[in-house]
C-alpha cells in the first residue's frame, strides 16, 4: 500500500482502452483511403487474365484518348527494377511474360473511377499462353513449364544464418530451399522401435483485413516524394520505394496513417510504387485503392503447402527423431516475405518438443498462382496444424492419451530445444496442464463430443532497431513520437503506458504520435511480435532519460545535486526536503529556457531472446452425425506470459487471434481453380461472424521474465496457431474421423463417416 | 448519366449531381467527404460501409445514390463527431476495447444503435445476431458484445 502511494497510480497493468479509440469510433481517423490531395487522380490497374503467357504486344492509344485520362503506363514506360521485401522478383507492372491471374500490366491515372475503368476496357493487350503449373509438386517435375528463366538474376540482401543451410533457386522454379538438421536423423531413426509418417494439406487463406490495400503517391515541386501507404513498416517501405525509384532515401517520406488490420499482410509494397510511376507520369498526385476482390485474388495470402512428417518413437512414447519435409506454393513470385524462407515453418516443425535427432526441409516453389506472403505467425499455423495431429495420431497408435503423450516429450527447464534453442524458465508442461485442467480434459463426454489438444511456442520478437523520442511541452504533457505503425494491436496505447509508468504520469497526459519517416527515429516497425519488447524498450529508455533529465531540473531549481533529487508521486523532491510538483517544475522549465526538453531511445537486441512463450489449447466439439457438422463448443487457450502491460490489449489480441484460428480451421478456403481464385468476394471467402463464436476461456499463466519494458513478453501470434489442430484432434476423439486436410468442412466429415458406417 | 439529388445528410441538407452508376458509399465519401464510412468488400458483406437511411442501416456500398434523392441519411459522423463528447455506444466501444484497428468500427456503431432502438435490453445472442452483418477481423467479436452490452446498460439508466 505504502508503495503504491510513493509512486503514484500505475499505468502497467492498467485495462486501458485504445489511445485511438476515440479517433476511431467517431470515424475522423485517417486510413490511406482517406487521403485526398488538391489535383488527386484515380490510379487503376489491368490485371492479367492468364495464368501465363508471353505478352506480344500491348496498345495503349485508345486508352490514352478517354476523356479525363491523364496517364496510361505499361511495364516497357518503366524503368527495369523490380521489387520485394527481401528477394526482389517481382515487376511494378509486367514485362514481357505474366505468370498469374491478377498480375498487373498496365496502369492508368484518371479523374475519376470510371474513366480510369472506361480506359483500361479499351486497352488492348495480345497474350501468347504459354503452359501453366499450379500445384507446387508438380511444379518441381522435370517436365514442368519453367516459371522464371533466369532467377539468378533477382537480388536479395545476404542471406542471414537462420534457418539451417539456405538458398535461392537451388533448382528449377523452387524459390527458396532451406535445411535444418541437428543430431544423427538415420541413427535416431534406427534407434526408435516405431515409426509413424503422416502427410497434411494446408489451402491457401487470406489475412482478411476489412480495409483493402490503398496507397497515395504525390510528387513535391522540390521532387520530394510523399507516400501514404497501408503499411506497418513505414521505414522498410521506405527503403524499398526509394530503391525501386532509384532515388535516396530521403527523397522518399511515408506518412502516417491508420492501417484497417495487418496480420502479416500488410508489409508489402502492394501498388505504392506504381502509385508513384503513375503519379510522375501524370504529374499529378494520385491514389491507388484496392478492392476486394483484388485483395482476394492478387493480394498476398498464406502460402499453401504439402508437409510430411515422421517420427520415430520408443514404445513407451518418447519421440527419438523427426523428419520434416514441408513443400509450400509461393505462387508466381518470392517477393511478399522479408526473409529467405518461412521462419515459422522450420521453426514449429521441430514443436515445442524434446527430439535429440532432426531434420526438416523446408521448400518454396514457384507456381502460375497468386503470389503467397506473410501472415500471423508465418508458417507456423501450417505446420503446427500437420505437428500437433501428427502426435494426436502417434499417441493413438501408441495406444496413450494425447495429453500424456506430449506431457512426456514437452521441453522441461534445462532442456535444448530442437532448434538448439536455450531458455529459461520453460513452462510448457505447466501451460499445457492449465490448459487441460480449465477444459476438464479428464471429465466425460456426451456422446458426439470430442476434445483436442494443440500446442505452439513462440518467442518475443528480437531483431531490428527501435527509436523513440519523448518531449514535454509547455502544458506538462509528454509526446510521443513514434515511427511505428499501430496495426489496430493497441501498440500506442502500450507505449503510452511504458511513458506513464516511468514518470509516474496519468495516462490521459501522454501522447502518441505517429512521425513520419522524417521526423521519427527509425523504427522497424510492426512484426515478428516484436513491437511491445523493442519499440517499448526505446520508449522505456526515452522515458528513462526523460525523468533524468527532470532530476537535473529540479536540482538546478533547487540548487543541489540530481543526486540530491528524488521523483516520488510526481514530485521532485530535495533532500533537504524542499518538494516542487511537476507543474511547478515544467512552469520554472519555461522560464529558464529549458522547454522544449526531448530526449530519445533506440534499442537493439543483444541477440535472441532467452525465454519464450508457450500457449496451449484444448478445443472441445460436438460432430452432428447426421450432417457431418462440427459446432466447436469450448476454446480454452492457456498462455505462458509476462508482466501482462494491458490486460485488455493483451486479452483482445488473444480472442481476436483465436477466432482467426477458428476460421482457418472451420470455413476459410481461397479456392483456386487453373490458377484462378474462385473465392473472389466476402461472400465466398467466409470469415468467422460474430455468431460463429465458441465459448472461449482464457488461462494466463503469469511470471515477470520478459524481455520487453517491464518484463513483458508478447502475445500477438500465439492464440491463433493452434486451433485447426486442437479442433482436428477433437473431431477424431467426437467421431473417429481424422482430417489431415484443411479446413473441416461437414461435407468431409460426413464422407468419412459414411466410409466408415461402410467398412464397419 | 449524371443526375442531380437532393440528400440530407446527418441533419444537413445537400444537392450533390452523382453519376447514376455512383454508390452512395462513394458519393458520402468522395463527394461529402465524409471518411467515417469505410468500404471493405464492397459486395455487402462486411458491413464497414453501414450508414442509417431514413434511420435504418443500409450497406451504402449496395445502394446506387440516386435512389437516395429526398432521403435522409446518418453516418457515423452524425452520431457525435467530437471525441470529447461520445454517444454512449461510442463510449462504450473505446472503454471495453471493442475496437482494434478501427475499420469496421463505425459500422459496428451503428448496427449497435439500430439494434439498442428496436431491443433496449438484448441478450448475448441478439447482439450477437445484431451485428452479425458487420464483420471484424480483430476482435474476435468477444469485446465488441460487451461493450454493446455496456452500452445497452448505459443507455437504459439514463432513461
Amino acid at each position: 500500500m505504502e508503495k503504491a502511494v510513493m509512486e503514484g497510480p500505475r499505468s502497467i497493468g492498467q485495462s486501458a482502452g485504445h489511445v485511438e479509440g476515440p479517433a476511431k469510433v467517431t470515424g475522423r481517423a485517417r486510413y490511406s483511403a482517406d487521403i485526398t490531395l488538391p489535383g488527386m487522380l484515380w490510379g487503376r490497374a489491368l490485371r492479367s487474365s492468364f495464368p501465363h503467357a508471353r505478352i506480344v504486344s500491348i496498345d495503349l492509344s485508345a486508352a490514352r484518348r478517354v476523356p479525363g485520362v491523364h496517364a496510361v503506363i505499361s511495364g516497357a514506360d518503366l524503368p527495369e527494377v523490380r521489387i520485394g521485401r527481401f528477394l526482389r522478383d517481382i515487376p511494378v507492372l509486367a514485362r514481357d511474360r505474366v505468370r498469374f491471374i491478377g498480375e498487373k500490366v498496365v496502369a492508368v491515372a484518371a479523374e475519376t473511377p470510371d474513366a480510369a475503368d472506361e480506359a483500361l476496357s479499351l486497352v488492348d493487350v495480345e497474350y501468347e499462353e504459354l503452359p501453366a503449373v499450379f500445384d507446387p509438386i508438380e511444379a518441381m517435375a522435370p517436365d514442368a513449364p519453367l516459371i522464371h528463366e533466369h532467377p539468378e538474376r533477382y537480388e536479395h540482401p545476404p542471406i542471414p544464418p537462420i534457418g539451417g543451410e539456405s538458398r535461392y533457386h537451388p533448382f528449377a522454379n523452387v524459390c527458396s530451399q532451406s535445411i535444418y538438421r541437428r543430431g544423427d536423423l538415420a541413427q535416431g531413426m534406427a534407434t526408435a522401435e516405431r515409426i509413424f509418417e503422416h502427410t497434411f494439406v494446408v489451402p491457401p487463406v487470406h489475412q482478411g483485413y476489412i480495409e483493402p490495400h490503398a496507397c497515395a503517391a504525390a510528387i513535391g515541386p522540390d521532387g520530394k516524394i510523399d507516400i501514404w501507404i497501408s503499411n506497418k513498416t513505414p521505414f522498410i517501405a521506405r527503403r524499398q520505394l526509394a530503391a525501386a525509384f532509384g532515388v535516396p532515401e530521403e527523397r522518399v517520406r511515408v506518412n502516417p496513417t491508420s492501417i484497417g488490420g495487418d496480420f502479416g499482410g500488410k508489409g508489402s509494397l502492394m501498388d505504392s510504387a506504381l502509385c508513384y510511376f503513375l503519379a510522375r507520369a501524370s504529374r499529378r498526385p494520385v491514389r491507388m485503392v484496392m478492392n476486394y476482390t483484388e485483395e482476394l485474388t492478387a493480394g498476398n495470402p498464406r502460402h499453401s503447402g504439402v508437409i510430411s512428417l515422421r517420427t520415430g518413437v520408443t514404445r513407451d512414447g518418447t519421440i527419438i527423431a523427426h523428419q520434416a519435409k514441408l513443400i509450400f506454393n509461393c505462387g508466381a513470385y518470392g517477393a511478399f516475405i522479408p526473409l529467405h524462407f518461412l521462419h515459422g515453418s522450420v521453426h514449429s516443425a521441430a514443436g515445442p518438443y524434446r527430439i535429440p535427432h532432426i531434420e526438416i526441409e523446408s521448400l518454396r516453389v514457384y507456381t502460375n498462382t497468386v503470389p503467397r506472403g506473410h501472415f500471423r505467425s508465418p508458417g507456423a499455423p501450417q505446420t503446427t496444424f500437420a505437428v500437433e495431429s501428427h502426435m494426436d495420431m502417434i499417441a493413438g497408435e501408441l495406444g496413450m492419451d494425447p495429453l500424456e503423450f506430449r506431457l512426456r516429450n514437452v521441453l522441461v527447464e534445462g532442456d535444448e530445444s530442437a532448434m538448439g534453442e536455450r531458455f529459461h524458465h520453460i513452462r510448457c508442461g505447466e501451460t499445457l496442464t492449465a490448459a487441460a485442467d480449465a477444459a476438464k480434459w479428464n471429465s466425460p463426454k456426451p456422446p458426439n463430443v470430442g476434445r483436442g489438444i494443440g500446442i505452439y511456442e513462440r518467442a518475443p520478437g528480437a531483431f531490428g532497431t527501435s527509436g523513440a523520442t519523448l518531449s514535454l511541452d509547455r502544458d506538462g504533457k509528454l509526446i510521443l513520437i513514434t515511427g511505428a505503425a499501430d496495426t489496430g494491436t493497441g501498440s500506442f496505447t502500450v507505449l503510452a503506458q511504458v511513458v506513464a509508468e516511468e514518470l509516474q504520469a496519468p495516462l490521459a497526459d501522454v501522447i502518441v504520435c505517429q512521425g513520419d519517416t522524417d521526423t521519427a527515429e527509425w523504427e522497424e516497425g510492426a512484426g515478428g511480435s516484436r513491437l511491445t519488447h523493442m519499440a517499448g524498450r526505446a520508449t522505456l529508455i526515452a522515458a528513462s532519460e526523460m525523468k533524468r533529465a527532470l532530476i537535473e531540473l529540479a536540482a538546478r531549481h533547487f540548487n543541489c545535486t540530481s543526486e540530491q533529487v528524488q521523483m516520488r508521486a510526481r514530485r521532485f523532491i530535495a533532500s533537504d526536503g524542499r518538494e516542487l510538483d511537476w507543474k511547478s517544475l515544467v512552469a520554472w522549465a519555461a522560464e529558464h529556457e529549458a522547454l522544449p526538453l526531448t530526449r530519445s531511445g533506440s534499442y537493439v537486441a543483444a541477440g535472441h531472446p532467452d525465454v519464450t512463450c508457450y500457449v496451449a489449447q484444448v478445443a472441445e466439439v460436438e460432430v452432428d452425425r447426421e450432417t457431418g457438422q462440427v459446432r466447436v463448443r469450448r476454446m480454452v487457450s492457456a498462455h505462458d506470459v509476462g508482466t501482462v502491460i494491458n490486460p485488455l490489449t493483451h486479452q483482445g489480441q488473444i480472442e481476436g487471434g483465436l477466432v482467426q484460428g477458428l476460421g482457418q480451421a472451420m470455413s476459410e478456403h481461397l479456392l483456386l481453380r487453373d490458377g484462378a481464385v474462385t473465392t473472389a468476394h466476402l461472400g465466398d471467402y467466409k470469415l468467422p461472424t460474430a455468431m460463429d463464436i465458441p465459448e472461449l476461456t482464457t488461462v494466463l499463466v503469469e511470471s515477470q521474465t520478459g524481455p520487453g519494458p517491464f518484463a513483458g513478453k508478447s502475445i500477438g501470434e500465439l492464440s491463433n496457431v493452434p486451433p485447426p489442430a486442437a479442433i482436428a484432434n477433437a473431431v477424431f476423439d467426437a467421431v473417429g474421423v481424422r482430417l489431415t486436410d484443411l479446413p473441416i468442412t461437414a461435407e468431409k466429415i460426413y464422407t468419412a463417416l459414411r466410409a466408415m458406417e461402410k467398412r464397419n | 448519366m449524371r443526375v442531380p439529388i437532393e440528400v440530407t445528410v446527418n441533419g444537413k441538407a445537400h444537392r450533390v449531381e452523382v453519376d447514376t452508376r455512383t454508390v452512395l458509399a462513394d458519393m458520402i465519401r468522395d463527394q461529402l467527404r465524409l471518411t467515417g464510412t469505410h468500404v471493405g468488400c464492397g459486395t455487402g458483406s462486411c458491413g464497414a460501409c453501414t450508414v442509417m437511411l431514413n434511420g435504418r442501416t443500409v450497406k451504402s456500398c449496395c445502394i446506387l445514390a440516386p435512389d437516395v434523392d429526398g432521403q435522409e441519411i446518418m453516418t457515423i459522423e452524425g452520431l457525435a463527431d467530437d471525441p470529447r463528447h461520445l454517444h454512449p455506444i461510442q463510449e462504450a466501444f473505446v472503454v471495453n476495447h471493442g475496437l482494434q484497428c478501427g475499420y469496421c468500427t463505425p459500422g459496428m456503431v451503428l448496427s449497435a444503435l439500430q439494434l439498442l432502438n428496436e431491443n433496449p435490453h438484448p441478450a448475448e445472442a441478439e447482439i450477437r445476431r445484431g451485428i452479425a452483418g458487420n464483420l471484424c477481423r480483430c476482435t474476435g467479436y468477444q469485446f465488441i458484445v460487451k461493450s454493446i452490452e455496456a452500452a445497452a446498460a448505459k443507455m437504459a439508466s439514463k432513461k
